[in-house]
């Protein structure tokens, strides 16, 4: 029974929030309003009783020996730092907690992405290779983009801008639009299996 | 304080791209700090600007409606709970069910039924006609439910050309972009940090 | 010929640093899709109301700010009220970064000309939720004035009181703001990405589903031309150029020297059969 009870749930959300779509009315556009109120908060207190499983593992690396209890500690006082801010004193403009967002987390982050400047240069240079028709293919439109996109494909020659133009707007275009159509075909029928229960991964393991 | 928070932040993106040497364990510390300081952040964010006005305040003003959000968020926290997990599903299926329920029209419309549109209307122009050729070889392509025999083998062939097109821009764009990033932290290490340019 | 690929690192580290020392001032070209945009904005009327969303991450700052930088520029110079808000967390604190700086930049008062409503997660329903009311959404700013108190937002309910939606993103939600906003309550809505996006979005331009994109560095580069306020995105051009050609110039090379090594193996081999 209790199995069962989500998957009616599902199939009456699913099924309501598809049709009012089509029906113009004012209490379903207000229950429409409230399930969208709905959503916001069971998704911010699933993210919340993730970051709390997060921080019970992270204590459960300290209590371990080894190595793992310093970065462990590391990660828990980086979350301590945040809270203690950002309740403290507030989130608003010129406050610690901007400052250390600002300072220190943003730059961070940019920090571990601009990483991948550096793979992917090592990447191409290592395994961009045009052994077949497609490959050659394949390679040449990076070529062509990555000197067309900046200043110097300008100054080549003005073809190579009109190039890139025709190459993004044509055959890219195409082979994005036909994978799009199929996304969406593929997204609405795995919608609908949701819907009528037979796709059930999001219970989790049955 | 800027000083400060200047000389760490050049201190930890120097520990980041040590992981370019080798890993090692000042990468380590700091990508755990990162993490960290993102937790903290989403748990301040989520808090103060979400569940505060969004939740606490209206149910503390008499909003009776609200209960039923406070019941269901308060069933995810159930899910830490193994002997209860069962319950926190129900939350979810309203999530998902509803997602899905939105997302079933919006998704026909505007990836499938506007996408053929734009792809039909210019036909009689030489870039017309490809486009109708790429998408039409390419959605060929993936359809794997017969083998790719007899006319389906050549379509499928073409539309492949077409992906590799498609892949090879957006490795070029990639690139712009991972370089971009770069970019902006070595400004930082030459212009804030040691000063020898102009930021 | 196999490389220690910590001297491509060297490579391409020398080939940002380089230009940013000593600058080569190449000339940057406008586009049509960027003049796209530019002349959209450029119809705004002086009171029109444009609501920016900043849904991006921290990692994509260094490509993100400078082109939000520029549109929000350009909206405050057309005399447009702008209403900043965040469909991603992270895009919450640089999105009141930027709106602050730049109205104080060009002495907009808060309220007024803009105002900055904050956060709101699971965005298809924050997206959906904004056709119907936006005060539903957002009861409050970020900084949790009531609504009431906030003279911009006297007379804007929802999607019908929003002349353009512009969405700064680094992912996918510009796909939820055509999905749910345009397709639905046929709201306006431009673009502005990260590099990487591009190709994904370009079928939506040409479907009339986005009215247009700006996309890179490159992009805010042009921006800047266009609106005559050259900054980050005309600094890094010359380092994004000579990093590009460094990395062409190694798939070229990696690529002749592999050419060459399959024909050296296939001469061996084709001797060793003739013996």
């Amino acid at each position: 029974m209790l199995r069962k009870i989500p998957i009616a749930v599902c199939a009456v959300c699913g099924v309501f929030m598809a049709a009012q779509y089509f029906i113009i009315s004012g209490p379903v556009s207000d229950l429409y309003g409230a399930v969208l109120d709905w959503m916001q908060i069971i998704f911010v207190c699933a993210l919340l009783a993730g970051i709390l499983q997060v921080v019970m593992s992270q204590l459960k690396n300290i209590a371990r020996p080894g190595s793992g209890r310093v970065y462990s500690s590391i990660a828990l006082a980086g979350i301590a730092v945040m809270v203690v801010l950002g309740f403290g004193w507030g989130i608003s403009r010129g406050s610690p907690f901007l400052w250390m967002f600002d300072q220190v987390q943003a730059p961070m982050q940019t920090t571990v992405f601009s990483l991948l400047a550096f793979f992917v240069a090592s990447a191409a240079y290592r395994g961009f290779r045009a052994r077949h028709a497609e490959s050659v293919v394949l390679v040449l439109a990076a070529l062509i983009i990555l000197l067309g996109r900046v200043p110097l494909g300008e100054m080549i020659s003005p073809l190579v801008p009109q190039t890139v133009g025709w190459i993004l707007d044509v055959p890219a275009m195409a082979a994005k639009r036909a994978i799009l159509i199929g996304i969406g075909l593929g997204m609405t029928a795995t919608a609908i299996k949701v819907i009528a229960g037979m796709e059930r991964t999001y219970l989790g393991g049955r | 304080m800027n000083e400060i928070g200047t000389w760490f932040t050049a201190l930890v993106t120097l520990a980041i791209y040590s992981f370019l040497y080798r890993d090692n364990p000042f990468y380590k510390a700091a990508e755990y700090l990162l993490l960290g300081l993102t937790i903290g952040y989403s748990l301040v964010v989520s808090i103060k600007t979400v569940l505060w006005p969004g939740l606490v305040l209206p149910l503390a003003s008499g909003e009776a409606a609200k209960i039923i959000p406070l019941l269901l968020g308060g069933m995810m926290f159930i899910r830490l709970f193994p002997g209860l997990k069962t319950w926190s599903r129900i939350p979810l299926a309203v999530y998902v069910g509803a997602g899905a329920g939105v997302s079933i029209p919006a998704m026909l419309k505007a990836r499938v039924l506007q996408q053929i549109g734009a792809t039909t209307a210019n036909v009689t122009s030489l870039s017309g006609i490809i486009m109708l050729i790429g998408v039409i070889t390419t959605i060929l392509y993936f359809y794997f439910s017969r083998e790719h025999k007899g006319i389906l083998r050549p379509a499928a062939k073409i539309g492949t050309y077409y992906m590799m097109i498609f892949f090879g821009a957006t490795f070029g764009y990639t690139v712009m972009s991972r370089v971009t990033l770069l970019i902006g932290r070595v400004e930082f290490l030459l212009g804030d940090w040691l000063r020898v340019i102009t930021p | 010929m196999n490389i220690d690929r910590r001297i491509i690192f060297v490579i391409v580290a020398l080939a940002v640093a380089i230009p940013l020392v000593v600058p080569l001032d190449l000339p940057v070209a406008v586009t049509d899709e960027t003049r796209a945009v530019y002349d959209r904005l450029e119809m705004l009327d002086s009171g029109s109301v444009v609501l920016v969303s900043f849904d991006h991450e921290a990692s994509s700052l260094p490509e993100v700010r400078p082109l939000a930088e520029a549109i929000v520029n350009h909206c405050f110079m057309r005399k447009a009220r702008v209403i900043g808000l965040a469909l991603f967390a992270e895009g919450t604190a640089v999105g009141y970064d930027i709106l602050n700086d730049i109205a104080a930049q060009q002495g907009k008062v808060y309220g007024h000309d803009y105002v900055y409503l904050g956060y709101r997660p699971q965005y298809t329903a924050a997206i959906l939720g904004m056709g119907e009311s936006i005060r539903e959404v957002f009861p409050t700013d970020y900084d949790e004035t009531p609504w009431e108190e906030i003279p911009l937002l006297q007379g804007v309910h929802n999607y019908d009181d929003i002349d353009l939606v512009i969405s700064v993103a680094d992912g996918s939600l510009p796909t939820y703001w055509v999905e749910y906003a345009q397709a639905r309550y046929g709201q306006e809505v431009i673009a502005v990405l990260t590099a990487v996006m591009v190709t994904a979005y370009t079928p939506y331009v040409d479907a009339g589903q986005i009215s247009g994109i700006l996309g890179g560095l490159k992009g805010a580069a042009e921006y800047e031309k266009l609106i005559d306020r050259p900054a980050a995105g005309k600094r890094g051009m010359d380092a994004q150029a000579l990093t590009h050609l460094a990395i062409a110039v190694m798939i070229v090379v990696g690529n002749v020297i592999a050419f060459g090594a399959r024909r050296k193996k296939k001469t061996a081999v084709a001797g060793e059969h003739a013996v």
